[in-house]
């Protein structure tokens, strides 16, 4: 590899963050209480609902990307937006990927904790509403869990962010798709040390995750 | 506490959004990947960010999904390399005009054994015959973008040229890859027979090959045919219309059409060398009727004239 690489890596960097932060805080923020009606209540339809949201654990970020798209693309009901090509547009798409997987996590979590404690909580005189918080505060590490592998498949995605984003340098442009961009042109080892970029952004978030956790900040 | 968190993170968000949300004007031009992955746009845009004051968005896409942006109005201006697909697309009253803009030529690159001997043919339909001859017999593989790219394009067209139909090649020999340019070079190269020897063809741009050898990511890939007026590849651009997308920057998309085909960028999109010292594209702006086959002939010529000087 000889010649220079004409964009800023930091700035790509700090947008990966950006999006697949914001993602998985939506994502999350959606995810979450979700997760927790359906693992805590007992309705009718309940066990389609959890086998639709683990599907959507499989759900192409491609697809995700092309029903953004179609969304936000000036020929589609909500083109007068104009946040196609955007780091909105990201970030709403990698929410409906951080989303199935966090409700996902959280259900399964929340599951486990609950029949005992719940009981036992409502036998102690808490309400219904104070009972579900008890749970999903037992559940907690699990729910931190379910944030975190969130993120994992938002920072880790490329179809997504492809497709809505753009890869527009200075604009749009993040490390996955930077690491296409690169591979396409034959700088393999530029997309390998951007890989590594990857890595360690990702490493650091879930470090600082578990030093809030640690510090029952979290 | 995580309302706190919550907070912090939002607002470190909104901080972070400040660069990203700037005031200048912004032109989308959708292209094909060749001319972002060449390195031509990063060379010639910033002088058209800096005479007009604003940001280009580049998207480089295939030329098929670049005329999609182009046709669902998601782009102000497309530089693609399809040209029958462009005529259409302008006749659909999607763009207002096609200019030429520059060219380079398609090459046919496989084994430098040649097994299929296509250095001995004279013209592109003889050399895709051969491959399909030798293909048949197990001796080549043909690797196709399969994408729908202007380059699966015009590869489909030359098997018609040739008169033969790619929807009876089986899959022993003509593999649809389905991939960009430099995923199908990396394919061919990886194509051996029975003894082990390399056996692919496919047909490639000149930027993409180049730029894919000399990072010797490729080094069993030689150039065994080109110079036929048929791989000819023309870029051009179209700037989207108006009329039918009301929102679209034409303004800046017709000054970025005047800009292109200036004399100053011509002249600076013909000087373009990669980082390896070829030349990648020919300037000929000029308005985006075909030319003629003499023409191009004589395009092909002199530049593969001007190539072996060079």
């Amino acid at each position: 590899m000889t010649d220079a690489i004409a964009y800023d890596v930091f700035q790509v960097t700090i947008l990966s963050l950006y999006v697949s932060g914001s993602a998985t805080i939506l994502g999350s923020l959606i995810g979450v209480p979700l997760g927790a009606a359906i693992g805590l209540r007992e309705f009718g339809g309940k066990g389609l609902l959890k086998t639709i949201t683990y599907t959507m654990y499989g759900f192409p970020p491609v697809i995700s990307g092309l029903f953004i798209y179609y969304m936000f693309s000036r020929a589609g009901p909500l083109g007068s937006f104009g946040i196609l090509f955007t780091p909105t547009a990201m970030i709403l798409a990698q929410t409906l990927l951080v989303i199935p997987l966090v409700a996902g996590v959280t259900i399964t979590s929340v599951t486990e904790v609950d029949r005992n404690i719940k009981n036992t909580v409502l036998s102690l005189g808490a309400s219904n509403r104070q009972a579900t918080f008890t749970v999903i505060k037992e559940a907690w590490v699990g729910v931190v869990t379910a944030v975190m592998i969130g993120f994992g498949r938002a920072i880790a995605e490329v179809g997504a962010a492809y497709m809505v984003g753009g890869n527009i340098e200075g604009k749009t442009r993040v490390l996955t798709t930077a690491i296409m961009l690169e591979t396409r042109m034959g700088h393999f080892e530029f997309a390998i040390g951007l890989g590594v970029v990857l890595l360690m952004v990702a490493c650091g978030v879930f470090l600082f995750m578990r030093w809030l956790q640690e510090r029952e900040l979290l | 506490m995580i309302a706190a968190i919550v907070a912090i993170a939002v607002v470190v968000m909104l901080v972070v959004a400040i660069p990203f949300v700037l005031p200048k004007q912004r032109l989308v031009l959708a292209t094909t990947t060749s001319t972002q992955d060449s390195g031509l746009l990063d060379f010639i845009l910033p002088d058209f960010e800096r005479k007009h004051n604003c940001i280009v968005d580049v998207i480089a896409v295939g030329s098929g999904q670049a005329m999609e942006l182009g046709k669902n109005g998601d782009a102000d201006v497309l530089m693609v390399h399809s040209p029958a697909s462009e005529k259409q697309f302008v006749q659909d009253g999607y763009g207002t005009s096609r200019t030429l803009v520059c060219y380079n030529q398609f090459v046919i690159v496989g084994a430098p054994s040649d097994p299929a001997g296509l250095s001995e043919t004279h013209n592109a339909t003889d050399a895709f015959t051969r491959i399909c001859e030798n293909g048949t017999l197990g001796n080549v593989v043909f690797v196709s973008r399969g994408d729908g790219s202007g380059t699966h394009t015009k590869e489909k067209a030359l098997w018609a040229k040739a008169g033969l139909d790619v929807s009876t090649f089986s899959s022993d020999w003509y593999i649809s890859a389905g991939q960009g340019m430099g995923a199908v070079l990396d394919i061919t190269e990886q194509q051996m027979d029975a003894d082990q020897q390399s056996n692919g063809y496919t047909i490639a741009d000149e930027a993409t090959y180049y730029t894919r050898k000399e990072t010797g990511i490729i080094p069993n890939l030689d150039i065994v045919f080109s110079g036929d007026p048929l791989l000819f590849n023309q870029y051009s651009v179209i700037p989207v219309d108006p009329e039918r997308w009301p929102h679209v920057n034409h303004t800046l998309a017709s000054d970025f059409v005047e800009w292109i085909t200036s004399e100053d960028i011509q002249e600076m999109i013909g000087n373009y060398t990669d980082a390896y010292g070829h030349k990648l594209f020919v300037p000929n702006a000029g308005p985006g009727v075909s030319l003629s086959m003499e023409r191009q002939a004589a395009y092909v010529k002199n530049d593969v004239v001007a190539r072996l000087e060079g």
